[in-house]
């Protein structure tokens, strides 16, 4: 009992970071319809830019959340608006490879600046955790769950409450209609690729945290963030932090699987992914739409 | 405005019938055959040219689901990987026969596509991305897992001697060729006007009559058989196999960017774009031994702008700079 309690601590706790991951991904391809497939290599350059603070000018992670997030909204808002609105309406493979194109480059880049080296950003709580009736928490986890429940709600109003938003989300629902009615699609795209981007650049932070940094780092997010969104349901604010909690707990869970079949020895650390992945299937078949997606064509 | 991909209007703007364009077909067969000389001509780019052949039979393996039918997968690479797997099983009993290898990656692998494509192909879009994506990565996990398939250690396989190695690469060559020769016959027949309909308009094509399910399972079979094959082939030709080869993500991408690049759902495309990301990767790889990636992403992204419906249409433009300069409008926001 003791262990499964954990387990959904840890799963928890795990899954606040994939939700974050997943909340960008999610708008860019909700919204504009793209599979960007340079999210990871957006993770991969917040990371960058906590670990070059903190060892550069002693910066606390959280307090780069800001900084992470603008320059990456920046970034993303240059490359939608001269390079991917060229191609904006084409069919999602075009935008799917001109993606996969910028990750290879951005990932490059970074290897030039940064080596192919494993780096880690170490703050005074990084070790430290507290104990409740048994159960184990590391505070760098519990403060990365805590950010990423206040950037869903953030988000969650914002596009909901502010003219921006509403112009995003109009979008989304009908590019012709929101055009008649005054927004500025151009626009509108590049800050959604922007939004996404700098969400990326967050979750990058928050990841800094807990796991260690390299140019590639960014991939296994990808992935994640993928079956996440799907999860959740697409475009979904509120779907993204529901898949990224029960992706967590499915994969802390899976973990634990332990099983012997004739001489076959089955160890659950192995298959973590594969029993997500399978979840995501089963998820699929039952509810195509996503756990919080509504129906649409 | 998307222009309507019918035969006619395709035709009309110089993209060929539902197997692209001519000339491009022509040109793509012809450097098909040249292909066969590698190994007496250049016998020192022989492995090379050998995974570039396998990449162009998994490019048009991709090419029947992706770019014929429309769906969108992101998992070819476990039919690619299951196929290695069903080459390293057979030599790991004794049995080291090709013909037997491709032949039972194709049955396999035509197997579990129709058996996953019955709940998977229910569902549209980029949900069945995700799902194929999913299937994927499962199976690695799981092939890694089982001690039947050597775990992460891995299964070696029994080569013959160096100085028939040349197999192999004739070997690819015949599968390669063989995906050309399926998707052309395919795309000619009721099959492939079956596909391209349900890749326009699925409820359309259901309307008419044509059961969607039955043709998108065929096409994944088809797609799936073609992806084994050439696992099996290349799983002969470098004699060792495990879940870090099998599964690599190199074979899932890099098929789709070829196909994209070359032109989606058409005959020629695929092998053009195989053969020039081949080369684009070769080159810059001894030149810019660190930035060679760089580049790839470069030129990729210069490609998309540029061309965004692929090499294959830009041979058979008609209208010269003017439509060009034109079509890189069609997409913009």
């Amino acid at each position: 009992m003791h262990l499964l309690a954990q387990d959904l601590v840890n799963g928890i706790l795990a899954g606040g970071i994939l939700a974050v991951v997943a909340l960008g991904f999610s708008l860019v391809w909700g919204i504009m319809n793209i599979i960007n497939l340079a999210h990871g290599a957006f993770i991969m350059l917040g990371a960058y830019v906590t670990w070059q603070l903190f060892t550069s000018f002693h910066l606390d992670p959280f307090l780069s959340l800001p900084v992470s997030f603008v320059v990456l909204f920046a970034l993303g808002y240059l490359i939608q608006r001269h390079l991917i609105n060229w191609v904006a309406r084409a069919p999602v493979l075009t935008t799917f490879l001109i993606t996969f194109g910028l990750s290879l480059l951005i990932v490059n880049v970074a290897l030039l600046i940064w080596t192919g080296d494993t780096r880690g950003v170490t703050t005074a709580y990084s070790g430290s955790n507290f104990t409740v009736a048994g159960i184990t928490v590391p505070w760098a986890k519990l403060y990365t769950l805590l950010a990423a429940l206040i950037i869903t709600a953030v988000l969650y109003v914002w596009l909901h409450r502010s003219k921006t938003g509403r112009a995003i989300r109009a979008t989304s629902m009908d590019i012709g209609a929101a055009q008649l009615a005054g927004v500025r699609v151009t626009q509108i795209f590049a800050i959604v690729y922007g939004l996404g981007a700098g969400l990326a650049g967050v979750a990058g932070t928050l990841i800094s945290l807990s796991y260690s940094l390299n140019p590639s780092m960014g991939q296994p997010f990808l992935i994640k963030g993928f079956v996440v969104c799907v999860l959740g349901g697409l475009g979904s604010v509120e779907g993204a932090l529901v898949g990224g909690l029960v992706y967590g707990i499915v994969e802390a869970f899976a973990s634990q699987i332990d099983l012997t079949i004739g001489t076959q020895h089955i160890s659950g650390t192995g298959l973590q992914d594969a029993v997500a992945l399978v979840v995501l299937l089963i998820v699929l078949m039952v509810r195509p739409t996503g756990i919080m997606g509504r129906a649409t064509a | 405005m998307p222009v309507a991909s019918t035969g006619a209007a395709l035709r009309r703007i110089g993209l060929g019938g539902i197997t692209g364009n001519r000339t491009a077909l022509f040109i793509a067969l012809g450097l098909m055959v040249l292909l066969l000389l590698v190994p007496m001509v250049l016998p020192g780019y022989q492995t090379l040219f050998r995974t570039t052949l396998v990449f162009v039979a998994l490019a048009y393996g991709w090419n029947i689901i992706g770019g014929y039918t429309g769906y969108v997968s992101f998992g070819n690479m476990v039919f690619f990987g299951l196929g290695t797997y069903c080459a390293a099983l057979l030599s790991a009993r004794g049995v080291d026969n090709l013909f037997a290898d491709v032949a039972l990656a194709v049955i396999v692998n035509a197997a579990f596509a129709a058996i996953i494509g019955f709940p998977v192909l229910r569902l549209k879009g980029h949900y069945f991305g995700i799902a194929t994506l999913g299937t994927a990565l499962a199976v690695t996990d799981i092939v890694g897992n089982l001690d039947v398939f050597g775990g992460t250690g891995g299964l070696a396989l029994k080569q013959v001697d160096e100085a028939h190695f040349s197999i192999y690469y004739y070997a690819a060559w015949l599968v390669a060729a063989g995906a050309i020769a399926i998707t052309f016959l395919v795309a000619r027949s009721k099959l492939g006007y079956a596909f391209v309909a349900i890749r326009e308009n699925e409820d359309a094509a259901a309307v008419l009559g044509i059961s969607a399910t039955k043709y998108k399972i065929i096409a994944w079979a088809i797609s799936a058989a073609i992806a084994g094959a050439a696992g099996a082939v290349y799983a002969r030709g470098n004699g060792f196999v495990d879940p870090s080869i099998a599964f690599a993500e190199d074979f899932n991408v890099y098929p789709i960017v070829m196909t994209i690049l070359g032109g989606t759902g058409t005959v020629a495309g695929p092998f053009v774009g195989a053969l020039i990301l081949s080369a684009v990767n070769e080159t810059l790889g001894h030149t810019f031994l660190k930035l060679h990636s760089l580049f790839f992403g470069a030129v990729i992204v210069l490609v998309v702008l540029l061309l965004p419906r692929g090499l294959v249409w830009l041979i058979g433009l008609r209208g010269g700079m003017r439509t060009w300069l034109k079509s890189l409008e069609q997409y913009k926001a």
